[in-house]
């Protein structure tokens, strides 16, 4: 058999690995992207606080500070010519303390220096008129009317799909083992599977050392996996807050923070815990107590009866403190793009043309496509039926009855939603990957209603018994076997 | 589309308002129920144990009712989903059959029912692989679709469903491997431990949680602690228990996000809408009845007060009827009229 050949191969479809695949698929460059998990954005990317930073955080002068500016500045684009919710609703800083006041003082210099439009500090009326919610104790707060919110995993699906239209080859469980150099090509493994490329970018998040190391290289730091918790609220306190609500930041970072989402959501947290293993995924109690005391200092009266499901993330924190973007110095073309923690969403933009400068440098030449397809599939954008106006909602019913069929109420899915997902460029062939892309199960009843739907639709759209739909992985069917 | 009553939700609520409805002097053409799923019934399509009206199966109930609207020339849809619906009553809906369409009533009554509430105010410690679900949706894949959602199933809840699911798990060859309710008191009635959880042997345990729950892809264990009596896990007493399933109950709240979408308030404690005597809610003319209101007991609470909402809004519909005084002794005589038309009801 022969073997597929690239001129680029991405290690990681996150959303740095995404969205490089996304910016390269403009020009005439072969290109395939090779994901360990069963779907785009299944590391960090899928759980986060979904926060697109304005960039005041990173310390002056380092890639970090440079490409989260740029890349929050990218982002109002890119969501638009995708069809990506995307929300400016800026972020507070509050201060309690004259101590707190001199550190948000700090950063507001710093996010100055790092070129952060509109910065200023905020007193106390100007504050609790902005967010009434806010604690009565907190005095002050640093303004950031650039910072935003942006679902992550959304993102990353928008832009895997825009580039899945322009010709881009997407390889899921395709986790990388083995990877051999002759010179000229590398030869990426996956078991028995394999393809070569000229360039390769890993990108693969919290496994950037593990990927370094297969061919002889080290990074020049560590990659500690970080956990954060979240908790995630009912729609009906989406007035809990209006901004991006962080305390003022101490020696831990940035601390847990009240935000409203793009979807109309609260999300709280997270936390920051070393743990052992990169796929400790696991919610504890002593952390959902944690972010709950960390969100009630900002909003003493938050309503935290009202999760509607929890859910933790692992970060991929470099020792080093700062993204590291560079061509191996030891094998031409393969370039490192590691320690993406955050604010790697913000920055993802501007990361993934800062990758393509130093593939440029490397020697690839890039034309620009003569057909590219700016959208996600060739039909535009596939708006989703809750997101229809009443003439779309017409039209979408007149040509296929199946978007009168109504699946997942809570978030207002239907049937059509959820066959148009199932047959997009890159299939949502189980439940989660389903529920991901349309919704469908993500609202207050959390599927309990439309689980079995969605899996039902599957089935019947993919030709195969529903004791056979996963929901994300191949050992999770979601059913045993029959009754008596 | 114009009808002078469309009822939204074909559950028992639903229909039997539809009946009083016609009963009470509105014509059965002029009569319209909607319902979202392709089959009329409501959650009784799920429920084949026994226990509504008469020592009923839920389907029993549903079929019966059923044929009775339908004799009676009541149109019903099915798969007819209600998007929304304002103050002047218009309802948008959309259905297969008849596409995009807006319906004009002079009343709606919301029969919307419950749904579960999500797990997450449980906030369990833990992976969140597959296996783990609600006790409706348990129910649903083992009595409508005859699939087993696990062999070794865990419980946690003490609703009326939770026994009920965990009974027809045993019956249908799985083993419930542990129950437990947190709180110090049963949801449902006691005579459902002696119904359906001892006769099957089913360790059950009050005061006692899951907190945290084991595996990657499907469930492999739960850590399963008692509590003390301000709820907090008491630390010694826990302990690991295999399963490859947890069926999860935390009661129930009002489905009406339609209602919350029309503008129409809703009470604090029942999660349902606000109501005057006369069941209409705060938008004029259109009410609720059954769990939409608030979540009842029984299903024979629901029937005669859908009855006593049928009888309201065909009342309300009637042409020129001049206005009730507002003193005491007029409202008085109203609710008993009401009351009688109900215990009639039940003697038929």
């Amino acid at each position: 058999m022969s073997i597929k050949s690239y001129d680029v191969a991405i290690i990681g479809a996150g959303i740095t690995g995404a969205m490089t695949a996304f910016q390269i698929a403009k020009y005439s460059v072969k290109v395939a992207v090779l994901e360990a998990g069963i779907d785009v954005a299944s590391g960090s990317t899928r759980a986060n606080s979904a926060i697109v930073h304005a960039g005041y955080d990173a310390k002056e002068g380092t890639l970090k500070a440079l490409l989260n500016v740029k890349g929050c500045e990218m982002m109002p684009e890119i969501t638009s010519q995708l069809g990506v919710h995307y929300k400016k609703c800026g972020s507070l800083v509050i201060g309690f303390n004259a101590r707190d006041l001199e550190h948000l003082k700090k950063l507001m210099e710093r996010g100055k220096t790092n070129g952060v439009k509109g910065l200023r500090i905020l007193n106390k009326t100007e504050l609790h008129k902005m967010e009434p919610n806010v604690s009565k104790d907190a005095k002050y707060a640093l303004y950031a009317p650039s910072a935003g919110i942006v679902c992550p995993y959304d993102l990353a699906y928008a832009v895997s799909e825009n580039s899945a239209t322009n010709g881009t080859d997407f390889y899921f469980e395709y986790k990388v083992d083995n990877i051999e150099y002759d010179g000229k090509h590398y030869t990426l493994y996956a078991g028995d599977k394999k393809v070569k490329a000229k360039y390769v970018i890993n990108a693969a998040g919290l496994y950037v050392d593990e990927i370094a190391k297969m061919i002889d290289d080290d990074l020049p730091f560590e990659i500690i996996p970080r956990r954060g918790e979240y908790m995630l609220l009912d729609k009906s306190e989406i007035k809990t807050a209006k901004h991006t609500i962080f305390v003022t930041p101490n020696e831990k970072g940035k601390g847990i923070l009240v935000s409203p989402t793009v979807d109309g959501n609260i999300i709280v947290g997270p936390n920051a815990n070393i743990v052992d293993s990169k796929a400790d995924t696991g919610v504890t109690e002593e952390g959902l107590d944690e972010i709950s005391k960390g969100a009630r200092v900002i909003v003493p009266s938050i309503n935290l009866g009202a999760v509607i499901t929890t859910f933790a993330g692992v970060r991929p924190t470099p020792t080093s403190g700062d993204f590291y973007i560079k061509e191996s110095e030891k094998c031409k073309g393969f370039i490192h793009v590691a320690g993406i923690e955050s604010p790697g969403l913000a920055s993802a933009p501007a990361v993934s043309e800062y990758v393509l400068d130093i593939l440029k440098k490397a020697g690839l030449t890039m034309r620009k496509k003569r057909n590219y397809i700016p959208t996600r599939t060739k039909d535009g954008n596939c708006k989703l039926f809750y997101e229809m106006n009443e003439r779309e909602r017409r039209q979408a019913i007149k040509k296929d009855s199946r978007y009168a069929i109504m699946v997942c109420r809570c978030e207002m899915v239907t049937e059509g939603d959820v066959v148009n997902a199932i047959n997009r460029p890159i299939s949502a062939h189980t439940v989660d990957m389903v529920k991901r892309r349309t919704r469908a199960g993500m609202g207050r009843c959390q599927g309990a209603h439309c689980r079995t739907k969605v899996a039902e639709i599957i089935a019947k759209e993919l030709n195969i018994d529903i004791s056979e739909v996963k929901k994300f992985s191949q050992n999770s069917k979601l059913l045993l076997g029959k009754t008596k | 589309m114009k009808r002078k009553l469309v009822i939204i939700g074909s559950g028992p609520s639903g229909l039997v308002c539809a009946m009083s409805a016609a009963k009470n002097g509105i014509a059965p053409k002029d009569i319209l129920v909607l319902e979202r799923e392709n089959e009329l019934g409501g959650t009784l399509n799920q429920c084949i144990h026994t226990g509504f009206m008469k020592n009923l199966t839920g389907t029993e109930l549903a079929t019966n009712l059923i044929k009775t609207v339908k004799k009676a020339g009541i149109e019903c849809l099915t798969e007819a989903c209600v998007l929304s619906f304002n103050k002047d009553k218009v309802l948008t809906v959309i259905s297969p059959k008849s596409g995009y369409i807006k319906i004009q009533a002079e009343a709606i009554v919301i029969a919307t029912g419950c749904r579960e509430q999500s797990r997450g105010v449980l906030s369990i410690g833990g992976t969140r692989p597959v296996g783990v679900l609600s006790a409706g949706a348990a129910q649903r894949y083992i009595n409508i679709k005859g699939y087993m959602p696990g062999h070794k199933t865990v419980v946690i809840g003490s609703t009326e469903i939770a026994f009920i699911v965990a009974r027809r798990i045993a019956i249908e060859g799985g083993t419930v491997v542990f129950a437990c309710e947190p709180k110090s008191a049963t949801l449902a009635d006691k005579k459902y431990l002696k119904e359906c959880i001892k006769p099957f042997n089913i360790p059950f345990k009050l005061n006692h949680n899951v907190t945290k729950i084991y595996g990657k892809e499907r469930i492999e264990a739960v850590e399963v602690c008692q509590l003390d009596k301000k709820g907090k896990p008491i630390k010694k007493t826990k302990q690991k228990i295999e399963c490859d399933s947890l069926v999860y109950s935390c009661g129930y709240t009002p489905d009406v996000d339609i209602a919350i979408e029309a503008g129409i308030s809703i009470k604090r404690d029942t999660k349902g809408p606000r109501t005057k005597r006369n069941y209409e809610t705060t938008i004029p003319g259109v009410f609720v009845t059954g769990n939409a209101h608030y979540i009842h007991k029984t299903i024979e609470k629901i029937l005669s007060e859908a009855i006593a909402v049928g009888t309201n809004v065909a009342k309300s519909l009637k042409p020129t009827q001049p206005k009730m005084p507002s003193d005491k002794k007029a409202k008085k005589e109203k609710t008993d009229e009401n009351n009688a038309h109900i215990n009639s009801e039940n003697k038929e």
